[in-house]
């Protein structure tokens, strides 16, 4: 079932076995591939990609391949920097982009130390182990994301303003824009790389797309959302325009999320489901959210990573909101109710298995091993200790008044990235899921980005400050 | 017995085995059993019996069922006139209080056992068959295989049929059980049956031909269409045709169940589809399955259903399963399956678990099923299904020892007829002993052990089950020293190319110089080299098991080359218990044990029991300090005297290391030490206490060399930093400060020069490079550093500590402890500095201010360039320094009024601190652990790399060594540094409070 959702998904690099390994050596040989591209993720959530050639497979399967782990963000430091990129062989994929032969395919990478032990430094091992922790507690973890991101006509690396490709509103139909041929072409590759799309349309903002992912366990469910945005990334280009996943190119128009759909299955069986209850709510589902709340604002370091995704989260979410902008900026939780941070969606009768939670804080620049591991270390901390789910919002919480807000008990989000380190330097939770070795590299990582933000001069100080002082 | 004083049928009764007399006496009562009742043949019988009141209540309530006088006088002259009915009807009577339950619901049924004639000793699947043919619902099922398995008890409980028989005819009924019900399935779907051949295979036990009694059934299904068929409509019909098929075996009747029939062996267990096409099967396994999936279908043997369909599907697999040992993590895979079996049994059971526990069923299985998957690739003969077959094959093709498999065999043999009896009792699917004594002594008796069921049966279960924990050494191992040692010409034995394989397998790097070392161990016809072949089994068992196997054989072969012809050596590893499991550990755990060893291997008469054991125990200063006196006294010169203490030393220090590597890994006859601070304190204790003694008896030496009995000055040594502390580490340098006085009527100058010879004296003997590790003596913390005088009066001490003691000494002499030498003036400066550490009222603000500045400065200059600051044990962020100055700063404000405060050693002091209230039991918790694991680090490192280091090593297996030695096991290295950093983080955020003051 899950095994079967295309070459993306791999478990553990166990699984790999010589007929698998032959496989992808034969198709090399036939299909006149003539670069593999090994791919992982940094600390950081960007790709990373060494390029081998087939020749080097062979020895690639057995041993890895060496590479020094402190040119890598938050791999390693210098002194212990050799590490093992050890390809999984189901993951094999040929790139679609290049049409003309010689070809190019690309394999996931687990990363290990040289004794062979999986490197702790590794987002996909951070996730493996927060899924190991949920199969020991029976659960099987599935997510399914909803993608935005923004289509640019250029990339100004100078700090001006980018134009956005089209200037059309939430599911306009105009024929002729970029944006139809774009998604078109996407969800073609994608597809042809056993990525299944559920659904597209265009965004609130100019230039603005969301993708749907179809269901999938976290593990390949991440390993998609690394492929989709190198693919789009390529389309993009292809097209003459630039994908962004930046959370808030624009102070004017609503961010980039990347709302997740996220449900704990026993055996077969949808544990968020039971008929009767309030929303057809079990407790284990209410359990899970009341700990995706308790924990969302120590947590919002890394489910929203960047200096700019505070502005996302606090850049006029209640004026966007109509728009389409929804960012929440209060924890709190609601059925069908846009603006809290955990979202029960509507029960669709006689569809058992697709009771589910949306999480809705997640932006697009996120690394999402480290998030899903948290968004599902969080749920199980609920789960275990049996939190009270808390009563539901079913106000628009941004047209609350901040007295209102506190008696129902509702708290914010973090305002900015500070104050969201703060918050996460604190957690053991968020330690312990991490793993001491990421939880300190990102901390570190992210408190300089937070430092050098602080200590810039803004385009608003400037327009603020130097007409009148 | 006394006669007349009971009835002569009480006696007798209680003579045949009967534990409550008067009641089978009530029973024979009943005028029905009068010609029974003085039966001797029939009393005979039923003492031959496990249980003979069960077995005279079943056959009074099998008589009384019979329907009408005829059928009872039937049922009685047949038992009273036949033996062999007498015999099988009582048989299982006494065993199985479940089949008499049966033969009274069914009381006719008794005929079975009646009637069968020699030819049907041995019925196969096709009597069976014939058996079963008349059912024709899962009732009428129920109750016919009830029938045929009557037939199996009895032969069984009458030695009719051994135990593989048995499980073989066993394996047989539920094969002919399984055909019926999916012929019942097929008639109830005859359209759906007409679509698709289904094929069953058996799995496991059954599909080994090695059934137990009541067990699951392990299948898989294999489907295809008919020719013309659509494949998916054909899937799903025969999917319902055998969910039919678990169904009718699996559910609850009024007849009860058969069994569960377990389909979770298939391709993805549980969430996989039930039944799959053959080239799906084939797909799957050639692709995703893992190592467990292919050891399972070692068993794999088509049962029912379509013939030919079954034929293919294991002539299609069994090639991959003969690969599977060439996949890598093949052999960890495989153990790491063993450990989690056992990890998974509840504490309280797993001594009475017959199958899954130590020594269990499991073990000889799973070993077996190994060594076939390692050999079976090149010799088509290991490839049996059934265990037993597969030992056998795995002697006659010398892959392990004849004597050795025979006694497995036996073991295995024993311990399947203990499962299988007490199945029979209740047909319950268990694999726990009983506790109840009436039960163990039915068993016993089943077992034929008829003097002392209970002890006899308990004494004999333990024997066997400790021949299969004792199995590795003999599976694995001793085959290898076979190959090696060309002894008995004629066995067949491992070729050298399996041995080289094996050794791999056992996580060998260099296989060939493994198999050089065992040939020269073992070969010859020397007594040495016959008992180190008893030996190197075992040891080659423990080796496999530390980070370094090829170091641990190197190493031993350096040991028994240099000892090899001393006689108590080899006695030692050959009486001693421990004494060779300690070695092993001590040779393969890292460099600095052996290294001390080699340069004098006597010492590995240490790790014997000696007299009463406790050899590995520290000796404690005063004594150390006696015998390296007394070398001392007995030496010629003071270079000969210090010579002597270096070598008491070196022996203490492999003492304290060995005994550190013992109580960190555990041995078979003590675990490891749970208590990881207690291990760090007896480290730090010991060590401190052999440079105490060492020190004592070099100035004892040099004075005596220069002076005579006295120097012109009385002269004491103080222990400081960890060496005061007692926490001194394998590598440490000893910090120290000397002090002298004039004795009286001695000029200042002359005794100063005195004390000051002395001293470089000392120095210089201990460190002289020689066989024996140096000593190396560190003064710097005294006043005015390293430019200030080497030893200072104990005058010129007060003086400067009056006028010029600086915040960091205050806090470095809280150390301080007299160590060596004169004690009344070591007592004398203790009593000096006692103020200036503990100052009264405690610190004032800018004193506190400027130990934080200090602290901080350190932090950020003292660091090496590139370290990693969250592994740094010393200087790291929640490391030694860091608990170090919270404690001491604790002492410096709070010793004067809390009398605990003042000692020198850091976990005391933390413990009175937490005592006075001065931080939380859980801060203190988090520090004391932090600490620990600190120290425990830097012991490792050295340990292992004989060289001290602050941070953990980069090569790989340096690094497994030190995560074995703090209790990770193989693989789990990035667990250990990710728990490190965690307990320091913790650490760190309480010193961040504590000592600097942040807000919590």
């Amino acid at each position: 079932m899950v095994r079967e959702t295309g070459g993306l998904t791999s478990k553990d690099g166990k699984r790999k076995m010589d007929k698998q390994q032959e496989f992808v050596l034969r198709t090399l040989e036939e299909r006149d591939i003539r670069f593999v591209r090994l791919w992982f993720t940094d600390v950081l959530g960007f790709l990373k990609s060494v390029a081998v050639a087939p020749a080097e497979l062979e020895q690639a399967f057995d041993e890895g391949i060496g590479f020094d782990g402190s040119a890598i963000e938050g791999f390693a430091r210098v002194y212990e920097s050799d590490m093992i990129a050890k390809p999984d062989p189901s993951t094999f994929q040929i790139l679609p982009w290049r049409a003309e032969a010689p070809g190019t395919a690309r394999m996931f990478c687990d990363i290990l130390m040289p004794d062979g032990s999986p490197s702790f430094a590794d987002p996909r091992y951070v996730l493996k182990r927060a899924l190991t922790r949920g199969s020991d507690l029976g659960f099987t973890f599935y997510t399914h994301p909803e993608i935005e991101f923004f289509l640019l006509k250029d990339k100004p690396l100078d700090g001006t303003r980018p134009t956005p490709a089209d200037n059309s509103g939430y599911f306009d139909h105009t024929p002729t824009h970029v944006g139809q041929d774009f998604r078109r072409q996407a969800i073609t590759m994608l597809e042809s790389m056993g990525i299944s799309v559920e659904f597209s349309h265009h965004e609130g903002a100019p230039g603005q797309q969301e993708i749907d992912l179809r269901y999938a366990d976290a593990l390949s469910t991440a390993d998609n959302i690394m492929t989709f945005r190198l693919v789009m990334k390529q389309v993009a280009l292809e097209q003459g325009v630039h994908a962004t996943f930046m959370p808030k190119p624009f102070s004017e128009h609503p961010g980039s999320g990347m709302h997740t759909h996220l449900s704990l299955f026993e055996g077969d069986r949808n544990a968020f489901y039971e008929s009767g209850s309030e929303y057809q709510l079990s407790k284990v589902g209410r359990s899970f959210i009341a700990g995706l709340l308790k924990h969302a604002a120590e947590i919002a370091a890394v489910t929203n990573q960047w200096v700019n995704s505070y502005k996302r989260i606090w850049g006029g979410s209640e004026r966007t909101a109509g728009a389409g902008g929804e960012a929440p900026s209060y924890i709190c939780w609601g059925h069908n109710n846009r603006s809290a941070l955990v979202r029960v969606p509507m029960y669709k009768p006689g569809k058992t298995g697709s009771a589910r939670v949306e999480v809705r804080s997640l932006d697009s620049g996120t690394n999402p091993y480290l998030a899903y591991a948290l968004l599902l270390a969080a749920g199980l901390k609920g789960i275990e200790e049996g939190y009270e789910l808390p009563p539901g919002a079913d106000d628009d919480v941004w047209a609350l008044s901040d007295a209102e807000r506190r008696a129902m008990g509702i708290e914010p989000l973090p305002q900015n990235l500070g104050e969201a380190l703060t918050l996460m330097e604190r957690s053991e939770l968020v330690a312990e899921t991490l793993g001491e070795h990421v939880f300190d590299f990102f901390l570190r990582n992210k408190r300089q980005e937070w430092e050098e933000y602080r200590s810039e001069v803004t385009a608003f100080e400037l327009r603020k400050s130097l007409p009148v002082l | 017995m006394a006669p007349g004083r009971r009835s002569s049928t009480f006696t007798r009764l209680l003579r045949h085995g009967f534990t409550d007399p008067s009641a089978a006496e009530r029973l024979l009562d009943s005028a029905e059993f009068a010609p029974m009742r003085d039966d001797p043949v029939l009393l005979d019988a039923l003492g031959a019996t496990a249980d003979p009141d069960l077995a005279l209540l079943g056959l009074v309530r099998l008589v009384e069922a019979q329907d009408g006088r005829t059928a009872r006088h039937e049922l009685l002259d047949t038992v009273i006139a036949a033996k062999p009915l007498r015999d099988r009807l009582l048989g299982v009577l006494g065993a199985s209080a479940a089949l008499g339950d049966h033969l009274i619901r069914h009381p006719r049924d008794w005929q079975a056992l009646a009637m069968y004639e020699p030819r049907d000793l041995h019925p196969g699947v096709e009597e069976f068959e014939r058996g079963l043919a008349q059912a024709t619902d899962p009732v009428s099922l129920r109750v016919a295989y009830r029938r045929c398995l009557l037939s199996i008890a009895a032969r069984d409980v009458c030695g009719t049929t051994d135990l593989a028989e048995t499980a073989a005819e066993l394996a047989d009924l539920a094969t002919a059980t399984l055909r019926a019900a999916l012929a019942l399935a097929r008639t109830a779907a005859p359209d759906d049956a007409a679509l698709c051949r289904l094929a069953v295979i058996a799995m496991g036990k059954c599909g080994g031909h090695e059934l137990n009694y009541v067990s699951d059934v392990d299948v898989i299904f294999v489907g295809e269409a008919v020719d013309g068929a659509d494949e998916g409509k054909a899937l799903r019909a025969a999917t319902r045709l055998a969910s039919h098929l678990m169904r009718i075996c699996s559910e609850t009747t009024v007849e009860g169940s058969i069994w569960p029939v377990d389909a979770n062996l298939r391709p993805e267990g549980r969430n996989g589809p039930l039944v799959r096409t053959l080239s799906s099967h084939l797909a799957y396994y050639q692709r995703w399955a893992k190592t467990w999936e292919f050891q399972a279908l070692l068993k794999a043997r088509p049962v029912a259903g379509d013939v030919l369909l079954g034929e293919a599907y294991v002539a299609a697999l069994a090639p991959l399963v003969w690969h599977a040992a060439e996949r890598e993590n093949f052999i960890v895979d495989v153990q790491k399956m063993r450990r989690r079996v056992i990890e998974n049994i509840p504490v309280a059971e797993v001594e009475r678990e017959l199958k899954l526990g130590p020594g269990g069923l499991r073990d000889v299985e799973f070993a077996v099923q190994l060594l076939q998957l390692v050999h079976g690739r090149a010799d088509t003969s290991l490839r049996s299904g059934t265990t037993l077959d597969a030992l056998g094959a795995l002697a006659e093709g010398g892959y392990v020892g004849r004597a050795d498999a025979q006694q497995l065999d036996d073991a295995y043999r024993f311990l399947r007829s203990m499962e299988h009896r007490i199945q029979l009792f209740r047909l319950r699917r268990t694999h726990l002993v009983p506790e109840d004594e009436a039960d163990l002594r039915r068993i016993g008796r089943s077992l034929g052990l008829r003097t002392d069921p209970v002890a006899e049966l308990n004494r004999e279960w333990k024997r066997h089950a400790s021949v299969v924990r004792r199995l590795h050494e003999k599976l694995f191992y001793r085959p290898l020293l076979d190959a090696v040692a060309q002894l008995a010409p004629g066995e067949a034995r491992l070729s050298t190319v399996a041995a080289r394989e094996r050794l791999v397998a056992l996580g060998y790097a260099d296989p060939a110089a493994a198999l050089r070392h065992l040939e020269a161990l073992a070969s010859g016809v020397s007594r040495k080299a016959a008992i180190q072949r008893t030996l190197l089994p075992v040891l080659l068992g423990w080796f496999a098991d530390s980070a370094d196997p090829d170091a641990g054989l190197l190493n031993f072969r350096k040991v028994s080359d240099a000892l090899g012809r001393t006689p108590w050596y080899l006695r030692l590893l050959r009486d001693e218990g421990a004494a060779a499991g300690n070695l092993a550990r001590v040779l393969s755990a890292g460099r600095l044990a052996p290294d001390l060893l080699m340069r004098a291997p006597e010492a590995v008469a240490l790790l014997g029991d000696g007299d009463g054991g406790g050899q590995l125990e520290p000796r404690g200063r005063a004594h150390l300090e006696q015998e390296i006196l007394a070398a001392v006294g007995r030496a010629d010169t003071g270079e000969q005297g210090v010579y002597a203490a270096r070598g008491v030393r070196r022996r203490e220090l492999f003492r304290t290391a060995a005994a550190d590597i013992v109580g960190s890994y555990g041995t078979e006859q003590s675990p490891a030490e749970a208590d990881q601070g207690a291990l760090v304190d007896r480290v730090g204790g010991a060590l401190s206490d052999i440079t105490a003694a060492t020190l004592a008896g070099t100035l004892r030496a040099v004075v005596r060399d220069g002076w005579g009995d006295t120097l012109p000055c009385r002269f004491a040594i103080i222990g400081m930093g960890r060496f005061g502390g007692h926490e001194l580490g394998y590598g440490s340098d000893a910090d120290v400060l000397f002090v002298h006085e004039p004795r009286e009527g001695v000029d200042e100058h002359e005794a100063s020069k005195a004390a000051n010879t002395v001293v470089s004296e000392m120095r210089r003997l201990l460190q002289v490079p020689s066989a024996d590790p140096p000593l190396l003596i560190d003064a710097d913390l005294r006043p005015e550093g390293k430019s200030g005088p080497m030893v200072r009066t104990l005058t010129s001490y007060e003086a400067y500590y009056r006028r010029w003691s600086l915040g960091w000494e205050s806090q470095a002499l809280l150390r301080a402890e007299a160590v060596a030498g004169d004690a009344e003036l070591g007592q004398r400066f203790i009593d000096l500095i006692d103020p200036l550490r503990y100052p009264a009222e405690g610190l004032g603000d800018d004193a506190v201010r400027e130990i934080r500045r200090l602290k901080a400065r350190m932090e950020s200059e003292r660091m090496p360039r590139g370290a990693d600051p969250t592994l740094h044990t010393k200087l790291g962020r929640g490391g030694l320094s860091d608990v170090e100055w919270t404690v001491q700063l604790l002492q410096l404000q709070h010793g004067w009024a809390e009398p605990g405060l003042r000692t020198t050693r850091t976990r005391e002091a933390l413990a009175a601190a937490c005592a006075a209230g001065l931080i939380s039991g859980e801060d203190a918790a988090i520090l004391d652990e932090a600490w620990v694991l600190a120290t425990r680090v830097r012991n490792a490192v050295m340990l292992v790399r004989g060289r001290a280091g602050d941070t953990f090593p980069s090569d790989g297996r340096e690094l497994g060594a030190i995560g074995r030695y703090l209790g990770y096991g193989p693989g789990h290295v990035g667990d250990m540094i990710d728990a490190y950093r965690r307990t320091t983080r913790r650490a760190r955020s309480v010193v961040d409070t504590l000592f600097y003051g942040a807000a919590g």
